[in-house]
């Protein structure tokens, strides 16, 4: 866990994100505005990569619908790093 | 040939009969209640599902049969004897031979399962009890409805998830069709309300925590519910041999799967159900007036279910009443074609659309009339019934209110 603490949350977060991308995706393209549709994730992938990310950092992320305003918006990868940083703080 | 409904079934979280089942759907009374059978309720993020009220097994079975009957079993024997009795069977050796019971279960004997695993793999315990095995796999409800009573014929359980029953129909159908039965004793059961369930289904993010609000633009997912239906299937010419009570004409299925996504819904492989049954059946789209929808109450099914029904019905859509009952009984998995057959031959019978309860914003995505809130008197000859599985497998069946004179199909 020592590379944990060496890397910010959002080094994590993107690093797990890059294990659901489009294999034809590059990882570069894994950055904080990039949408999950131009990175191929889909709807199935976000709730696979919430489970990653409730394991890695021991938190319970709720749905998006019961985030306010959050469900018609939750589209990109900022959209994932606000909830996480709100939980790990 | 004609398939005739002569005897029905139901355990469901809105009562222990049949007419406990329909009055509550027709008064839109919802099932959902937090839940009880799970002793680790403060681990769970969704704490309610549509449970059986009460449930007491030791009030229905011996001792020695609750060593062999895990509950999904129990829940499907319960159904069985009340649909067989209500058809007035009497299962002589050679009616035996010519019956099948055709069951659907999701999960099966999950309970069982997970209790005894506990034992060893958390609890320290070095072995499990000798009937673990015969207790927990899928056709055991199946097989204690055949020894109870006696039915010698082919039987089987069917497993595809949520559609389970649906299947299990539609191939008791075709048994019936091509003359290798007579009676058909068909339906499903699910004892899904288990910690490890539940909490599988919660990693899914597709159940809710509130409550179940098909269609609605507000919905956040579906309420998990056990249960079974049982229904008594018969060639017109068996039944009417025997001056059997005649609830409803089983008049086509259809199924097809979607090919595409183990869990994300397709509106084209619904829609392909849908057109199959309505060619099974040899109807046109104007024939139909009602629609039991699968209505799950996500996010994902909602909005691909109406465009399926679009596709198909076209313009004519926006005539048919389409309904989800889950919004009372829960999705009872295995079960729940089952039951919504059940719901189908009420509202044939009683002339009545069941509402889609806990209905409260429109959803652009989703804009069918989806007799919202109260149930609504009309004229019903001809019904269908969605039923669309996780792993993309789609049944849908076709129900006609029962006349002598009804045009063989």
């Amino acid at each position: 866990m020592s590379d944990q603490t060496q890397k910010s949350s959002q080094e994590i977060i993107l690093e797990i994100l890059c294990k659901y991308i489009d294999e034809e995706v590059d990882h570069a393209q894994v950055l904080p505005e990039a949408s999950f549709e131009a990175l191929g994730i889909d709807s199935m992938d976000v709730v696979e990569i919430i489970f990653d990310l409730e394991e890695t950092f021991d938190i319970e992320i709720p749905d998006p619908n019961e985030i306010e305003g959050m469900d018609e918006n939750f589209s990109t990868v900022q959209d994932l790093l606000n909830i996480v940083n709100t939980l790990i703080d | 040939m004609r398939i005739v409904i002569t005897g029905m079934g139901a355990i469901s979280s809105l009562g222990y009969d049949v007419n406990s089942f329909v009055t509550g759907i027709m008064t839109g009374q919802v099932g959902f209640s937090p839940i009880e059978q799970i002793p680790e309720i403060k681990n769970l993020r969704v704490k309610i599902a549509a449970e059986i009220p009460d449930y007491d097994e030791t009030a229905h079975f011996s001792k020695k049969e609750l060593a062999l009957f895990d509950r999904f079993t129990q829940f499907q024997l319960l159904s069985a004897r009340e649909a067989i009795s209500d058809a007035q069977l009497d299962f002589t050796p050679s009616l035996s031979e010519r019956t099948c019971v055709i069951m659907g279960s999701g999960i099966g004997g999950q309970s069982t399962q997970e209790q005894n695993y506990k034992k060893i793999y958390h609890e320290g315990g070095k072995r499990l009890p000798p009937l673990t095995v015969p207790k927990l796999i899928p056709n055991a409800a199946s097989s204690h409805v055949t020894m109870e009573f006696g039915i010698t014929g082919p039987a089987f359980t069917i497993a595809s998830a949520c559609a389970s029953s649906a299947h299990s129909l539609a191939q008791s159908c075709m048994m019936l069709r091509s003359g290798l039965v007579d009676v058909a004793i068909t339906g499903g059961s699910e004892a899904c309300i288990t910690y490890g369930t539940v909490k599988g289904w919660e990693a899914l993010r597709v159940t809710s925590k509130t409550t179940c609000r098909p269609f609605s633009k507000d919905r956040s997912g579906l309420i998990l519910g056990e249960g079974s239906g049982t229904i008594v299937l018969e060639t017109l010419e068996h039944a009417q041999s025997r001056g059997a009570h005649i609830y409803a004409e089983v008049i086509g299925f259809g199924m097809s799967s979607d090919a595409g996504n183990i869990v994300q819904p397709s509106s084209d492989g619904a829609a392909r159900a849908i057109q199959a049954a309505l060619k099974d059946a040899k109807l046109n789209i104007e024939d139909v007036q009602y629609i039991n929808a699968h209505g799950t109450g996500t996010p994902q099914n909602d909005p691909s279910e109406t465009a399926a029904i679009r596709k198909v019905f076209g313009d004519y859509a926006d005539q048919l009443a389409v309904s989800s009952t889950k919004s009372m009984h829960g999705h009872a998995l295995g079960a729940a074609a089952a039951l919504e057959t059940i719901a189908v031959v009420a509202a044939l019978e009683q002339q009545i659309a069941p509402p889609t309860m806990n209905y409260s914003e429109v959803d652009p995505k989703c804009d069918l009339d989806y007799v919202v809130n109260k149930p609504r008197p009309m004229p019903i000859n001809i019904a269908l019934n969605n039923s669309f599985a996780f792993g993309g497998l789609n049944a849908v069946t076709a129900f006609k209110r029962f006349s002598e004179t009804s045009e063989s199909v």
